[in-house]
């Protein structure tokens, strides 16, 4: 669907966008993500013909971007950042006017644009006046223009800024929805909600790729040892030099909680210590709370990537 | 040019829907009001003669309102899309540039004709009222239309212009009326300068001469080339200008 071969972007004085390449296939929901301005919304912009590259190439659909720019942008839905609308027009007008340069079919836009309108839940608000929407329902408008064309192609940049809680649900919802007949390429700084839509992520840093891959590979990748999250009560010294001498253990780091202490003790790989654990908190008679597998969220995964170790929480 | 109706009537649209278009309207209105104030007390004086269109299309009044009214007018067209960033999603959709450079100078033109049409009751309000058989004659009216659609034409695709070379509409609106001053003072130059080379690129260049010709029902052929290829050459500079904007 997408092939992106060293793709480089210059702007006076900075590179937004550093040699990078990638390939999207039909059906994926591909995840941008990256720290503010590391190069997503200008890989989006070039990927929907807004921009030039400097150099290297992209191909959507097997077309050039840049000579077939057209052709290109009748197959692709794109949802610029911040979700540009015309104030002063009403959502079923703006809809129309968008499927009409869009070339949809003069009898097919009114079915579209009805079509779009129940996909996004719009339809309480066809005669609203854009300028007088709520951020939420602005995004939604906006997702429905994107859609409109019926493209093979959607590119979301960041989607769900800016909403609350539940219209963030809602929105991945839909996302998750659309992408059983859409390719879909989005991007976002939130890390959980490429856990949550992606099956795949890029990790974009100062313009280049650092990682892409599964979430869930991307985190096995990173998590060299397994972790395990131990509370407990009773001497703090103490029981910080037990846990530590404990056989495969790597490192532990503990911070105190009221009068308990939350130990996270790193292990060798495939070291599972939870018994050895429990064992010592029953000789020394120490009383324990919680006892549990920890796992690595993206987060941190994405903090490890982009800026290096993670901070240690030291006693 | 299949999607330029559809931008084309947006962009219509957007006038009716601007508190703008309608101040600058009836600032128009009252000022051309003005001039037929003016036109009709020199007919009531019974001095109506060939040159009296002038009152209507060759006063001050009416380059006054020229001037403010067509900044006014083509500032918001890429300016504010640009600064609003609809710009971003209007590209991205299948359109060439030339498309949305014409159907954008299309519609400013066609809400400065639809400006113009009010003024229209003026030669009924002559015929109707006036005790003479025909106080005016139509044909000078014809040209002093003609003149002011050809003139406008050509200042709307220079605000075209210079609302694509930026984000702010005040800005944009300053440079047109700028570039517009000093193209209509070029007209005076044969008063300021004794060289006969100014003198005469000051003639040809002269709006005000231009207009006091087609009020007069003098139609000649060499304004009409002047504005056209001006108009012309003018929407080819922004359609320019918006491509390039993207290279940067």
């Amino acid at each position: 669907m997408i092939k992106v071969s060293h793709l480089t972007k210059r702007f006076a004085g900075c590179t937004a966008v550093n040699d990078v390449s990638f390939e999207v296939g039909r059906g994926e929901i591909v995840g941008f993500l990256g720290p503010n301005g590391a190069g997503k919304s200008t890989t989006m912009r070039m990927l929907a013909c807004y921009l030039p590259a400097t150099s290297g190439s992209i191909l959507v659909t097997g077309r050039n971007v840049l000579s077939d720019s057209l052709e290109v942008r009748r197959r692709i839905g794109y949802m610029p950042e911040n979700v540009p609308l015309y104030p002063e027009m009403r959502v079923d007008e703006y809809l129309r006017f968008r499927a009409r340069i869009k070339g949809v079919e003069g009898s097919l836009i009114r079915k579209r644009v009805h079509e779009v309108k129940e996909l996004c839940g719009l339809k309480d608000v066809g005669r609203r006046l854009i300028g007088q929407l709520s951020k939420g329902y602005r995004q939604r408008v906006g997702l429905a223009d994107s859609l409109v064309h019926d493209p093979e192609l959607l590119i979301l940049d960041e989607p769900t800024i800016g909403l609350d809680p539940n219209q963030i649900r809602q929105v991945r919802a839909l996302i998750k929805d659309l992408a059983q007949r859409h390719t879909i390429l989005l991007s976002t700084h939130i890390l959980s909600e490429v856990e949550m839509t992606c099956q795949r992520v890029l990790i974009l840093n100062e313009g280049r790729i650092v990682a892409s891959d599964s979430p869930e590979n991307l985190k096995s990748l990173l998590q060299s040892g397994s972790q395990i999250v131990a509370e407990m009560r009773g001497p703090r010294e103490e029981m910080y030099e037990k846990i530590r001498t404990l056989p495969r253990v790597q490192r532990v780091a503990a911070y105190e909680l009221d009068s308990w202490v939350c130990f996270t003790i790193d292990c060798e790989k495939d070291a599972d210590l939870r018994i050895q654990i429990f064992e010592l908190a029953v000789r020394h008679n120490w009383e324990l709370r919680e006892l549990r597998i920890g796992k690595k969220s993206l987060e941190e995964i994405f903090v490890a990537l982009t800026r290096g170790e993670p901070e240690e929480v030291l006693p | 040019m299949r999607c330029f109706l559809p931008l084309w009537r947006r962009e219509l649209a957007a006038y009716f829907l601007s508190p703008i278009a309608y101040v600058v309207t009836i600032f128009f209105l009252v000022v051309m009001g003005f001039s037929f104030w003016l036109l009709a007390s020199i007919l009531v004086q019974g001095e109506g003669g060939v040159t009296v269109m002038k009152e209507l299309f060759g006063s001050v009044f009416f380059w006054l309102a020229l001037l403010v009214v067509v900044p006014l007018l083509t500032m918001r067209l890429l300016a504010d899309e640009k600064r609003t960033g609809t710009m971003e999603s209007l590209m991205t959709a299948p359109l060439t540039d030339a498309e949305v450079v014409l159907a954008k100078y299309a519609g400013a033109l066609s809400f400065f004709v639809a400006m113009w049409i009010p003024t229209v009751a003026y030669a009924y309000l002559l015929r109707e009222f006036s005790s003479e058989s025909a106080p005016i004659d139509f044909g000078p009216m014809m040209g002093g239309y003609l003149g002011a659609f050809l003139i406008g034409a050509f200042y709307l695709s220079v605000g075209l212009f210079c609302s694509s070379l930026t984000r702010n509409q005040i800005v944009s609106a300053m440079m047109c009326f700028a570039v517009l001053g000093l193209a209509f003072f070029v007209g005076f130059m044969p008063y300021v300068s004794r060289n006969p080379a100014v003198q005469v690129l000051g003639m040809y260049a002269s709006s005000v001469t231009h207009m006091l010709d087609l009020s007069r029902g003098a139609v000649d052929t060499r304004p009409i080339v002047l504005y056209l290829t001006g108009t012309f050459f003018m929407l080819f500079v922004t359609v320019k200008a918006v491509e390039s904007q993207k290279w940067r």
